[in-house]
């Protein structure tokens, strides 16, 4: 440690270096090796694997072959009894029943990408009065820590995803997501080759000692904030080896692949192994208008691949049974097939999957009928998938947080958990 | 039982709103601003038995006064040239010299801007319209006319519609952002089902206001049209409605309703009208919409300003500049106008509205009163030993985060060279200035989150500040039009600590800090370095992020 080279705080003028230097500590947490067995006692986290532009349920988790809306694939039968899913997820069909389970009767109504997508990051339909938290947002609250050296939301950017950001909505940026827009590493998490590490720690604690006299009699919440961000600099930036993946042996790295939908799969099972709550990893683009069967054959053998690696990856080290995985979109597609062999939007009967946490492996919710047009049996909306994942972490979907005077649920008003699915 | 209540509260409504529109029991409408405020303000606080802190000192005063009026921060020469002099009327002088100003121009648009346009930040023709508008001190009643009915061949201002187009192709856009921006009501649940907290918002509120917008479209040519016809339909979402369907009236919040002339028109006179308005919305040679006789959106704004209906419009604005000078408003929240969330002084709120209109909703008559009371002046420490007392009575002054601007002004100017500003007396020069500043402070501003009701600070600020290579070049380098680059001219570091604490907190170090900061100087080999550590302290300090 290099406490002893700062000369100043020593001085006895300031007297309370030594608190100063006590803090300092909490920076090397990351490096310890107990913090992951701490995680999976405590803390319960979300990776969220976005389907970017819509991924077709035909193609993935509810296929109908044989039927003029089939297409060329086949289904193929999964480790669950009787669950069928394409032929384009050989690796998730050996894993269905371990670790997944389907929802195959989502009808949320917008078949817009952009309203689409803020239905399935809200759990609720845009609100002109009003800007709704994300689930990122939500997760980062409810299972995060004020005061946490890492990162709580941290949403990963792909070169195709079209760049939405996330929104921490009325609970305030201190929720908003750390955005990666440029690479794989986050803005402004390293320091300028021009200070010293000693002289950038030094800084800020000078600034906090000042800063105190003068927040000391003035009462006010965002004040508090600035002093709190301040405060989380340093472990931010500690966490900054958390998106290199150069950090892990070659074998590991290997068997998540070159792909950059696979490396940012090893980010997020670094991220939550160090204690983030939630992250999206986004893979794009699933909007196949045109060429619907090429584009998903070589999309699903990414999504197979690196869903179910990160799936054993999180299971190996003890993590999946408080790690939640997400698969979904803004939505699904049609049934039909179009003129150039595309599927378009559709809203109307479509699938996700959620694995890990809470969550009842092998099991398949819901029912489209036969032609995959309608739902036919358990229709679900956006409200209620997401009562069913903040159930599944553990979180009441009922608990109201406050806008001004105006109640609002964690998950829109009358949702209900999907019990089927949970364990 | 529900339905008698709201009956009898909005006669309530009603009752206070004619006894104070006569005016019989408010203070006489002759006295100055900030007497009233003062006294309304005392009163309440006397009969909680609650004692204010003390009044703010002068740079604390001064600092505070820059910020709200100008948008800015003080230069060096303004603080010390306001703490050294002696005049009684110092404060006065200093209020009226801002006011008169092109920072008050400049701040008073950018305040402008946020409240009208919050999702569109910078859109350039609507500030230039702003800054028009305030030039002119054109009354606020004014200002509402030209945002939604407006003239598009009026030059100067026919970009003020674009409140209205911004929002045109969201229904509840317009109609929501109007009722809050304008009236203060928030009406946004009445859109599902009456209001669950208050008696006033029934769902017909929501859809008659809805009215007034629906026939509203923007042209291919980015024209405001409106169409002669149509209509807004709705349905309870509750499960035990009986009435079905609905259609809208073009109803007010206080309940009014404006009923349109019939018109005779066959189904193929309407097919033909849409046509045209169609080729309008796709097509940019087609002729400009045609006004129609009868305009819903020039109705809602006659009904909105008559007299028996203004309970809304001037007691918004208000409350709505009382909150942005006190971090609260007399009625809190400020889209919350109605009659289960009563003012926290509501003579006050009163007579406060009774002087705006009756000088012509003249925004710079009340934002000079607000800001020459001795409510406004107070200091912002509560060293009591306990929690603060209730917000609501004004006891001390709220700490307010700077907006994404003011903050980039200030550090603009807080590290800038202090030796270098034009005089005071260098009017001229100091406009151009001032004009460079509002250039640069666009180019940081994006960095920063526009405060909202709780607003924190995002972990990316504090980031950006202390790792970011644009941050080091442009507040921490050493060229002689810097900050840093002054102080490395000096070699006393007490001159430095002087020099460094008024440039950026606009005041000088209290002992301890000096002592601080002089042990801070010393322990360091690197003088730059050192210079630059220290100028980096004070610049993310709250003291420069906050307005206290």
């Amino acid at each position: 440690m290099t406490v002893s080279r700062r000369g100043f705080l020593n001085a006895a003028a300031l007297g309370t270096a030594g608190t100063f230097a006590a803090d300092m500590t909490r920076f090397d947490v990351l490096r310890q090796s107990s913090w992951a067995d701490e995680v999976k006692q405590q803390g319960k986290r979300v990776i969220l694997l976005w389907l970017a532009g819509g991924a077709s349920q035909l193609e993935t988790f509810d296929p109908k072959p044989g039927r003029p809306t089939g297409g060329p694939y086949r289904a193929i039968p999964t480790s669950a009894t009787g669950v069928h899913i394409s032929e384009l997820l050989p690796k998730m069909a050996a894993r269905i029943q371990q670790t997944t389970a389907i929802v195959r009767s989502l009808n949320t109504k917008n078949a817009d990408h952009g309203g689409g997508a803020t239905i399935m990051e809200t759990g609720r339909i845009k609100d002109p009065g009003i800007e709704y938290p994300d689930l990122g947002a939500i997760c980062a609250k409810e299972l995060g820590r004020l005061d946490s050296a890492v990162p709580d939301y941290v949403s990963m950017y792909t070169s195709t995803e079209g760049r939405r950001k996330g929104t921490s909505g009325f609970l305030g940026s201190r929720y908003a997501p750390m955005f990666l827009s440029e690479s794989m590493q986050p803005e402004n998490i390293r320091r300028l080759e021009s200070i010293s590490d000693i002289d950038h720690q030094d800084r800020l604690v000078l600034r906090d000692l000042l800063a105190k006299k003068f927040t000391q009699n003035r009462y006010s919440d965002s004040l508090g904030s600035q002093t709190q961000a301040y405060q989380r600099v340093r472990g931010l930036m500690a966490s900054e080896k958390l998106f290199d993946i150069e950090q892990e042996p070659a074998e590991t790295r290997a068997k998540y692949g070159p792909t950059q939908f696979g490396q940012q799969c090893l980010i997020a099972r670094r991220l939550v192994e160090a204690g983030v709550p939630f992250v999206k990893v986004a893979r794009a683009w699933w909007d196949s208008h045109g060429e619907n069967f090429e584009t998903h054959r070589e999309l699903c053998a990414d999504l197979d691949h690196s869903m179910s690696v990160l799936l054993d990856d999180l299971k190996d080290r003890g993590l999946l049974e408080n790690t939640l995985v997400l698969t979904f979109g803004e939505f699904g597609r049609t049934p039909s097939i179009n003129a150039s062999l595309g599927r378009d939007h559709f809203a109307a009967a479509w699938s996700a999957t959620l694995s890990g946490c809470g969550i009842r492996g092998g099991a398949c919710f819901g029912k489209t009928d036969e032609d995959g047009q309608k739902v036919a049996d358990g229709e679900v909306g956006a409200g209620d998938l997401f009562a069913t994942i903040l159930t599944a972490l553990g979180i009441d979907p009922n608990k109201e947080y406050h806008v001004g005077a105006r109640p609002v649920p964690l998950s829109d008003f009358g949702a209900k958990p999907i019990k089927d699915v949970l364990v | 039982m529900r339905f008698l209540l709201r009956i009898h509260l909005s006669a309530l409504c009603l009752l206070t709103t004619i006894v104070s529109a006569g005016g019989a029991d408010l203070p006489s409408a002759d006295l100055p601003i900030e007497q009233v405020v003062d006294q309304f303000i005392h009163q309440r606080l006397e009969a909680e038995k609650i004692s204010p802190v003390p009044q703010a000192d002068d740079a604390n005063l001064l600092r505070r006064l820059m910020l709200d009026v100008a948008g800015r921060i003080p230069t060096s020469e303004e603080a010390k040239g306001f703490v050294a002099n002696g005049s009684a009327t110092k404060r006065v002088e200093l209020v009226d010299r801002l006011m008169a100003s092109p920072d008050f121009v400049w701040h008073q648009r950018n305040e402008f801007d946020r409240m009208l346009l919050p999702n569109k930040p910078n859109d350039g023709d609507f500030r230039k319209y702003l800054l028009w508008a305030v030039k002119e001190n054109r009354s606020w009643e004014a200002m509402f006319r030209d945002m939604l009915v407006g003239d598009e061949s009026d030059e100067n201002r026919k970009h003020a519609l674009t409140f209205t187009k911004s929002r045109a192709s969201e229904l509840d856009d317009m109609l929501n952002d109007t009722a809050i921006i304008f009236f203060g009501v928030n009406v946004t649940c009445a859109k599902c089902h009456d209001h669950p907290l208050t008696p006033d918002w029934k769902q017909h509120h929501y859809f008659g206001m809805a009215a007034f917008f629906s026939r509203t479209y923007v042209t291919k040519k980015n024209l405001l049209g409106e169409r002669p016809f149509g209509e807004v339909k709705f349905k309870s979402k509750r499960k035990d409605d009986t009435k079905g369907e609905q259609t809208a009236k073009f109803e007010f919040l206080t309940g009014a309703v404006i009923d349109e002339p019939a018109v005779e028109r066959t189904d193929e006179d309407k097919k033909k009208i849409e046509e045209v308005i169609k080729a309008a919305m796709q097509k940019d040679d087609a002729p400009p919409p045609e006004k129609p006789a009868f305009s819903p959106r020039e109705k809602l704004v006659e009904v909105a300003l008559r007299t028996e209906d203004n309970r809304f419009f001037a007691r918004n604005i208000v409350n709505r500049v009382w909150d942005r000078f006190f971090g609260r408003g007399l009625i809190h929240p400020v889209d919350q106008l109605h009659a289960a969330n009563a003012p926290s002084h509501p003579e006050l709120l009163d007579w406060l509205t009774r002087d705006l209109v009756s000088h012509n909703y003249d925004l710079k008559r009340l934002i000079r009163g607000i800001v020459l009371s001795q409510t406004y002046s107070r200091s912002s420490e509560w060293s009591a030993g306990s929690q603060p007392p209730d917000a609501a009575l004004f006891a001390v002054v709220k700490v307010k985060p700077l907006t994404p601007r003011q903050y980039s002004l200030s550090l603009l100017i807080a590290a800038h060279n202090p030796t270098q500003w034009p005089a005071l007396d260098q009017a001229e020069q100091w406009v151009q200035r001032r004009e460079q500043l509002e250039n640069a402070a666009n180019g940081w501003a994006g960095h920063f989150e526009m405060p909202g009701e709780s607003f924190q600070v995002a972990v990316d600020e504090a980031l950006l500040f202390s790792n970011s290579k644009r941050i080091e070049d442009e507040f921490l380098r050493d060229s002689g039009d810097r900050l840093v680059g002054h102080l490395k001219t000096l070699s006393d570091n007490q001159q430095v600590i002087d020099a460094a604490v008024q440039a950026i907190c606009s005041r000088l170090p209290r002992d301890d800090e000096r002592a601080t900061l002089d042990e801070f100087l010393k322990s360091r080999t690197d003088r730059m370095i050192a210079l630059r550590q220290l100028v980096w302290v004070l610049l993310t300090g709250p003291e420069m992020r906050f307005s206290y």
